[in-house]
């Protein structure tokens, strides 16, 4: 018997059109790693499909894989019929999670998010905001992230050193968690989150919010709930963004490789702004075999790492296969949390360094000095 | 329905970690890009040949249906478990063995990808030439169980050409040697090619021998727009017969530039038929001038317009449309079939008239194009698969489609494979007594049934 699904109305038609020609598993990191059809895109629309035929329920079976999926979107880019799959998956989750199924980690995730203020439920203020200016008026703030903030301190800390470095007016406020990966997992995003935001981002008097991760960066630029940083003339730049003008004055001769972010390439749209500072420091600047809109993913999205640590570590050590075999010394990214997967999966005998590109620049100036 | 000894059985051969029977992995397994007709009871991921062996030791013990699975690519339904049983996916087993550019060859595993292996080869300066459209995420052992093509199929032929020697799980677990790693073999019964295109019915590849062959140096792409098909049609075939043999030549009819048109900023010229070709060689002289001749036959078949590229992005943006094809076609609506019949190169344009009469008289959407050089014709139908209207117009069209290119000397698939939707018309390409002779040497290998049963006309 057949029920009637929501995701149907706006999603049926492109569920159906995915013509399971399979060219997704080209490009699918959990297909890459694990090659087990039923983990890619069109395993995924396959189940919708029977779904929609009234062959399948949507129930507990299908966490597995429709919670199983980092958000990446190589699949859609690489889609001959053009299926929105992580938006797709979006909303399917949501349908699930109105139903009463969820993987648990993401429902941990939203129990813990209606009370404590980030994810990781921290109640102390990270230690680089003690000698720093918080809530105070400036030009503009500085906004770390939940995994900026707890989980990759001193990768926050290192690019705040080069703000002030260059002397940049800037502030940081009281975080709380964007909550734009609630959305992904089958929740809501929390508008009053959004709300303390946007209020304490005004309370400064910003012109712009420079923010240190591409996921907070999609979600104050896209979502309905952050309008209000627009609508006050707040501009939302990513730091890569911010970077791309300034001159550092260092320069390395190691082999240097960019790993883009998904969610600032893919879903942004932003890969010369980090490649333009990386090629103005580092004479050896190598791409890697999968770069720009078809770069691999490090596999810490869409709740994944949480999820299913596991196959998480196993993409990212896929990706750092990758820079291993271009002899790269440094691997750079522009995202904290593709920063500590990547260094979580790193083994022993790899010998290259994982930084952000602004911490790296740390590094090469106190080699300078 | 497995029971519960078996399934243990199978556990303890891949390890449980390999072997699945959830709800998720089961309708992922039912499909292939053709869809599905029947649903596994079980999956394995292998690794060795010693775990095929073992498992088709017990498939043949208990009679169990066994399919091979690759990437899943093929369009006719090859690897759909028809009969259930299990599905037996070769996709782990991806190891590249050997690239040995002194001996011409590369030995790999079925699971490798047709790119992953280019990508080896090409900084050696050779290649694997067969090109399936597939080739970014298709594999090779699936690429041999087809005997799949693509688009340079006139001037470097198909999987078949490439293919030496083989190792081979038999369906009662025995491992098979066929061929050899050199160049040439007179000895004995060609085994290793009865193997090839023979979709997963006769035995499981675990190893593959194939010969490589140089990279060309030098490329040249060229247009010829013609405003008949009887031109197109006759620059193709005194092409064919000058002594070039291009690399590419590719053949687009009116509706699928349309098509394209509408729904890119291609901004193709609206002819009747477009030809698209390349050359190629060890130096840009030698592709120059086989591209010359090329064009001055174009030109004398009254091509109203011809282009060549001088830059590589002229020849991007040439190739732009080739390549759009396929996902502008399946966007035009939610489902696709793609044909590819194939006829001598002389009959092409003929195919090209008669089967747009039939799609005119079904009143159906055609984006046509073909591989030219080889007489391989593509139509991609689109439809809307809920219509069961226009779901049995469709079948019509492929029924005709297929009647016409046999009674044109040609055949049911230049590269896709026949699988399960076009066994039904193995007969009338093959006749009766090369049928018989085909289930003889399907049940000398497989008396029992068990490996990909319902494929190919071969039951019974």
């Amino acid at each position: 018997m057949k029920e009637n699904y929501r995701f149907e109305v706006d999603f049926g038609e492109q569920i159906l059109r995915c013509s399971v020609c399979g060219f997704c598993q080209a490009a699918c990191p959990i297909y890459g790693l694990t090659r087990r059809p039923a983990l890619n895109a069109r395993g995924k629309m396959l189940l919708l499909q029977e779904i929609l035929n009234g062959q399948m329920a949507l129930d507990q079976d299908l966490v597995e894989t429709l919670f199983q999926c980092t958000g990446c979107a190589s699949c859609e880019v690489n889609c001959p019929s053009g299926v929105e799959v992580p938006e797709i998956l979006r909303h399917v989750r949501q349908e699930m999670v109105d139903r009463g199924t969820c993987h648990p980690a993401f429902t941990g995730m939203n129990d813990v998010l209606r009370t404590a203020a980030n994810i990781y439920a921290e109640s102390q203020p990270p230690d680089y905001m003690e000698k720093r200016k918080v809530n105070q008026r400036a030009e503009h703030v500085y906004f770390a992230g939940c995994v900026g903030a707890y989980r990759e301190e001193k990768a926050t800390e290192a690019t705040l050193d080069l703000l002030d470095c260059l002397k940049v007016g800037y502030t940081l406020i009281d975080e709380v968690c964007c909550t734009g990966i609630l959305e992904d997992v089958g929740y809501t995003l929390h508008s009053s989150k959004a709300g303390t935001i946007i209020d304490r981002v005004k309370a400064t008097g910003a012109k712009a919010l420079i923010t240190g991760c591409p996921y907070c960066y999609r979600t104050f630029k896209n979502k309905a709930q952050f309008r209000g940083l627009a609508e006050s003339g707040i501009e939302v730049i990513h730091i890569s963004q911010f970077f791309m003008a300034r001159d550092f004055g260092v320069t390395t001769d190691q082999v240097v490789t960019y790993h883009d972010p998904c969610d600032l390439g893919r879903h942004g749209g932003i890969y010369e702004e980090p490649r333009t500072t990386i090629k103005k420091i580092a004479e050896n600047f190598i791409e890697m075999e999968h770069h720009h809109a078809q770069s691999l993913c490090c596999g810490a999205g869409g709740g994944v790492r949480g999820g299913y640590p596991s196959n998480s570590i196993g993409m990212a050590r896929r990706r750092l296969a990758e820079a291993e075999a271009i002899g790269a010394d440094v691997v750079l990214t522009e995202c904290n949390s593709c920063l500590h997967n990547l260094s979580n999966a790193k083994l022993r005998r790899q010998k290259m360094k994982v930084f952000t590109t602004p911490q790296f620049i740390g590094h090469l100036l106190e080699e300078k000095a | 329905m497995l029971d519960k000894k078996i399934k243990n059985e199978l556990m303890d051969i891949v390890g449980p970690e390999n072997f699945t029977e959830a709800k998720i992995d089961m309708v992922s397994y039912a499909y292939d890009a053709m869809g599905s007709k029947g649903t596994p009871d079980c999956a394995v991921w292998v690794t060795t040949t010693e775990q095929v062996s073992k498992i088709m030791e017990l498939a043949h013990r208990e009679r169990i249906p066994v399919t091979p699975r690759a990437a899943g690519t093929g369009i006719a339904g090859m690897a759909v478990p028809s009969h259930g049983g299990i599905v037996l996916d070769i996709m782990r087993m991806d190891r590249i063995l050997e690239i040995n550019i002194e001996d011409r060859i590369c030995v790999v595993e079925p699971g490798v990808v047709y790119a992953d292996l280019q990508k080896e080869l090409a900084p050696l300066g050779f290649t694997l030439p067969t090109e399936p459209g597939s080739s970014i995420v298709s594999a090779i052992g699936g690429n041999v169980a087809t005997n799949a093509g693509g688009l340079k199929g006139a001037k470097y032929g198909s999987t078949k050409d490439y293919v030496l020697g083989l190792k081979v799980v038999l369906p009662d677990g025995r491992v098979l040697k066929t061929g050899s790693r050199t160049m040439k073999t007179s000895s004995g019964y060609n085994l290793t090619q009865l193997f090839v295109g023979s979709e997963g019915t006769l035995g499981i590849m675990t190893e593959i021998i194939l010969k490589v062959v140089p990279l060309a140096k030098a490329t040249k792409t060229g247009l010829g727009l013609f405003d008949a098909l009887e031109d197109a049609g006759r620059a193709v075939i005194q092409t064919m017969s000058s002594g070039v043999i291009p690399s590419v030549m590719e053949v687009m009819g009116r509706y699928l530039i349309q098509a394209i048109n509408e729904n890119t900023d291609l901004n193709l010229p609206e002819v009747d038929t477009m030809l698209l070709v390349e050359t190629d060689g060890y130096t840009q002289t030698e592709a120059d001038a086989q591209m010359e001749k090329i064009i001055e036959i174009f030109k004398k078949n009254n091509a109203s317009e011809v282009k060549l590229a001088e830059t590589d992005a002229e020849r991007t943006d040439l190739w732009a449309a080739r390549k759009s094809t396929y996902p502008v076609s399946a966007r035009l609506n939610n489902s696709i079939l793609v044909e590819d019949v194939t006829v001598p190169m002389s009959r092409l344009a003929d195919l090209f008239r008669e089967f747009g009469k039939i799609i005119e008289k079904y009143d159906l959407k055609v984006a046509m194009c073909a591989h030219a050089g080889d007489g391989n014709f593509h139509p991609l139908i689109t439809y809307d698969g809920r219509d069961k209207e226009m779901v049995a117009k469709v079948e019509k069209a492929s029924d005709e489609l297929f009647k016409m290119a046999i009674a044109m000397g040609g055949t049911l698939t230049g590269e896709h494979g026949i699988g399960i939707v076009k066994a039904k018309y193995m007969t009338l390409e093959h006749g009766e007594t090369a049928m018989e002779m085909m289930r003889v040497i399907k049940r000398a290998f497989d008396p029992h049934n068990i490996l990909n049963p319902g494929k190919m006309a071969l039951d019974g």
